[in-house]
């Protein structure tokens, strides 16, 4: 038997199957997270229709953009981190993940830019507001705005640090082609992160 | 116990997971056996029983005379909030899954462990840490919002709220991550021989809850936190005054809040269909459609919330639809009622502590169940909400039916778990009183309600105080129910008889296993031939045809 | 629930080729929602479109990139229930607002009446009940 199984799995191939339905068990929590925000932006788009367009025309789209580019790419080279660890080349997924954290940064040094805009003119959450737009609608959304975005930019700083945690791990040869499961599911975790933004950015940025 | 088959002189099996590999303090808070941790759970959530039950019993004693009686009415509104706070958050969510569930699902599956056993004790120090945090919000100062910390009040309050909700998203935490561990492990852990159709009832009811679980805690953690931010920086999401919506809050809260109603009431049901077999003597009656039921009542539980804001300003179409919608949780819950009366149906029925219960759990489901349904009905609603018969009527649900199993969990499965017997003439009197107690305290709540005392209110008209009197006395006969419980389950530790593996001549898996047992559940593994609510074929009972008992006989 | 009948998992994520494709095909969908986002399409068109958009990238990241395509049933189970009560949640509160008295939604609201705004905002007596 495998060192690397449970005393209570029969087999690594059964263990592996249930670490990824547990991590998608997880995955599944943390999709019902993040509904809780799209739904209270979803009710309150619809009661200050206006102001929520008026207010994402403020947010700089090119960043967006380019961030939602550099997410996927980021979500490329995991995937392609993968395929080297199962091909057995271990020190490539590696560099892989290290790329991936790399693009990871890239991401949140945008989005810090992106924040210090918001801070400068006011475009704050609450009594915090001071941007242009009458009524309750231009604090709403940026109340929605700062949760949603800062809530996903903790989970990307918590997919890099597992990227780099089982990244250093794959490197010194503690995974392998017949070992994977946990390079395949921090690779699941980051490809969400990436998914979740996927709908952040055109709710926030573009409608 | 002539009437079982099995009368081999019981023997307490000598190695068991109560002292293997060790005994020390030290081996059990670092276990990773998912027994001690399921026991850990029940002695940890049975302390917080007691501490929501003597909030319980303060509440009651002031509502003895209008006007203080014993404390003030800011103490009053902190009293109940914490009653309600301890008792569903600290002792009723986990304590049938987290405490039973984990003794006992990776037994009913022929499995060694759950998938996840680091996961697991993590769980349960993550409820540790919630429960100490909410603990030391209320000790602190205590909040009075209600255990529902509707906005915004909530969020505008002086009392200590923060910590309470901080406390209970802490705890989501913990019900999610012992979810998880029972999806999978019945997932990928089954033994060969264990099919889905020869799952033990308890293990789909449980399957069900855990599916609430996963889903509904993750929107609960968000919205606490929601109100916790809105709370401490004045961002305004649910409030009026700043843009909000307080409405849309309350739909937050109950789309966990109300499935959260079934993550307590499907374990009981998990419990409540072992009991019956096992004390009937014959196959459980439609088993798949108890099975599945399970997991429709997990389903529908989410389509129902908005019951709850019948008169809150959401719209009434909304109103009607979640009104019909409720509804159908009625008739996945009559399914399971009438297999179990069809269980008993010409069985052989041994009136023994946990068959009580069980009388006692299908009476109050009933009851509780089409006041529900009534109060499902939005011109009833308009009537009785926010008054007693909506409190009488959530009680039957959760004090009258998962108490209730939870007891008949307690006294079926006691002889597992310590491998001694209770004492069965004390039981029956244990279970008299909590029983009649019960049926004391809350049905003159019914009487209260309908006559318009509204809930939570620390005052009230003196023509009210009879049925308040009535209900208070109830509450004194349930309590002492539970101390009596208490007494003669401490002494059965000590000088209880020892019960051998199958007391009950039970078929369930677990029984195929000493008591207490070993530190793997199983020194051989059983081949799992038969179903585990399989009784057509024992000696000495009378035969029932079969198949007209179970459809996977 | 065919989880006995998984396939090997360790022959099956050998998918550099593919993984190639799906960043193309990703990388020009979003160029494009961004494109059309400066169209401006009226009403709902415009969201519809973003989402709609975003609802194929994302099924191209959970099939390929997530490998649930060569996966077994639990584990697309497990994202199509959690999406149904995605549905679930965004939508019966949003039903809420739409079908609501106006005068329960929140004062400023947009879709309040501008009648009934005008009198809250300026403390006049509220109109009579309809």
């Amino acid at each position: 038997m495998h060192s690397a199984v449970a005393h209570h799995f029969e087999s690594l191939e059964k263990q592996g199957q249930a670490q990824r339905l547990g991590m998608w068990l997880f995955l599944a929590t943390e999709v019902l997270l993040f509904t809780a925000l799209f739904a209270a932006y979803g009710v309150y788009r619809y009661l200050y229709t206006d102001a929520f367009s008026q207010a994402s025309r403020s947010l700089e789209t090119w960043m967006g953009g380019v961030n939602t580019f550099v997410l996927v790419t980021s979500s490329f080279t995991v995937a392609m981190g993968l395929d080297a660890v199962v091909k057995g080349k271990n020190r490539r997924t590696g560099l892989l993940f290290g790329l991936s954290i790399l693009l990871g940064c890239v991401f949140m040094v945008l989005k810090g830019f992106e924040y210090r805009h918001h801070f400068l003119h006011a475009e704050l959450p609450g009594p915090f507001y001071g941007g242009p737009i009458a009524g309750s609608g231009g604090s709403m959304f940026f109340s929605l705005y700062f949760l949603i975005t800062g809530l996903h930019a903790f989970h990307v700083l918590v997919g890099m640090t597992v990227l780099g945690v089982i990244g250093a791990r794959t490197w010194l040869g503690r995974y392998g082609a017949e070992h994977h499961v946990p390079v395949e599911l921090a690779g699941l975790y980051w490809h969400l992160v990436d998914l979740i933004w996927i709908f952040v950015f055109p709710l926030i940025y573009l409608i | 116990m002539s009437q079982f088959p099995d009368s081999s002189p019981p023997v307490f099996a000598e190695r068991n997971y109560l002292n293997t590999p060790a005994t020390g303090l030290k081996s059990w808070l670092t276990t990773l056996d998912h027994k001690r941790i399921g026991v850990m759970f029940l002695i940890t959530t049975l302390i917080f029983f007691a501490v929501g039950g003597l909030f319980a019993m303060l509440i009651r004693i002031e509502l003895l005379t209008p006007g203080p009686t014993i404390m003030d009415a800011m103490s009053y509104n902190r009293m109940f909030t914490l009653h309600g706070v301890v008792m569903i958050f600290l002792f009723m969510i986990p304590a049938i899954p987290s405490g039973f569930g984990n003794f006992l699902l990776p037994i009913m599956v022929g499995a060694k462990d759950v998938a996840f056993p680091r996961l697991n004790l993590l769980s349960f120090y993550v409820y540790l840490l919630g429960a100490l945090i909410a603990l030391g919000g209320m000790i602190y100062g205590g909040a009075d919002t209600g255990w529902t910390f509707y906005t915004p009040y909530s969020t505008t309050t002086t009392t200590k709220v923060v910590p309470i909700l901080l406390g209970a998203f802490i705890l989501g935490f913990s019900s999610i991550l012992t979810g998880l561990n029972f999806i999978v492990t019945v997932h990928t852990l089954r033994a060969p021989g264990i099919t889905w159709n020869k799952l033990p009832l308890f293990v789909w009811s449980i399957y069900g809850t855990s599916v609430i679980q996963i889903l509904a805690t993750p929107v609960l953690g968000m919205t606490l936190l929601l109100v916790a931010i809105e709370h401490a920086f004045g961002w305004g999401i649910f409030d009026p005054a700043r843009g909000g919506d307080p409405v849309l809050f309350q739909h937050f809260f109950w789309f966990y809040s109300h499935p959260a109603v079934y993550i307590m009431i499907l374990p009981a049901m998990a419990v409540i269909s072992e009991v019956v077999c096992a004390f009937s003597r014959k196959n459980i009656f439609g088993y798949k459609a108890v099975a599945y039921s399970s997991l429709g009542i997990a389903f529908v539980g989410f389509f129902t919330w908005g019951h709850h804001l019948f008169t809150s300003g959401q719209s009434a179409f909304n109103a009607g639809v979640f009104g019909v919608l409720s509804m159908f949780v009625g008739i996945f819950t009559a399914i399971k009622v009438f297999n179990w009366v069809a269980t008993m149906y010409k069985g052989s029925i041994s009136f023994k502590t946990p068959f009580v219960y069980f009388i006692g759990f299908l009476f109050f489901l009933f009851f509780g169940g089409m006041t529900g349904v009534a109060l499902a009905t939005v011109s009833l609603d308009i009537h009785w909400q926010d008054t007693y018969f909506v409190v009488a009527h959530f009680h039957f649900i959760m004090v009258g039916s998962t108490i209730m199993a939870f007891l008949a969990a307690l006294h079926y499965w006691w002889p597992k778990i310590t491998g001694r017997m209770y004492n069965e003439r004390w039981g029956l009197v244990g279970a008299t009183l909590v029983v009649s107690g019960f049926v004391f305290t809350f049905l003159p709540q019914f009487l209260l309600g309908n006559e318009g005392m509204p809930r939570r209110y620390f005052n009230y008209p003196e023509r009210f105080q009879a049925l308040n009197v009535a209900s208070t006395a109830g509450a004194s006969v349930l309590g002492i129910g539970f101390l009596v419980i208490l007494v003669y389950i401490l002494v059965s530790l000590k000088y209880g008889p020892v019960a051998g593996p199958n007391p009950w001549g039970s078929r369930g898996y677990e029984w195929l296993t000493p008591s207490p047992p070993p530190l793997e559940n199983f020194d051989e593994l059983p081949a799992f031939e038969r179903g585990p609510h399989e009784y057509h074929d024992l000696p000495g009972v009378e035969a029932v045809a079969p198949g007209a008992g179970s459809s996977h006989a | 629930m065919s989880d006995h009948t998984a396939a090997p998992a360790t022959t099956a994520h050998t998918h550099a080729g593919r993984y190639l494709v799906v960043w193309a095909a990703l990388t020009a969908l979003t160029a494009l929602t961004w494109g059309l986002s400066t169209i401006h399409i009226p009403g709902f068109g415009g969201v519809a479109v973003a989402l709609a958009i975003a609802t194929v990238k994302g099924t191209l990241v959970a099939l390929f990139f997530m490998h649930l395509w060569d996966q077994p049933g639990p584990n697309r189970l497990v994202l199509i229930t959690s999406l149904v009560f995605v549905a679930l949640l965004v939508t019966l509160p949003l039903l809420d607002n739409a079908t609501r008295f106006p005068l329960a939604n929140p004062p400023d609201a947009e879709t309040a009446p501008q009648r009934i705004r005008d009198a809250i905002l300026n403390d006049a007596p509220p109109p009579a009940h309809p």
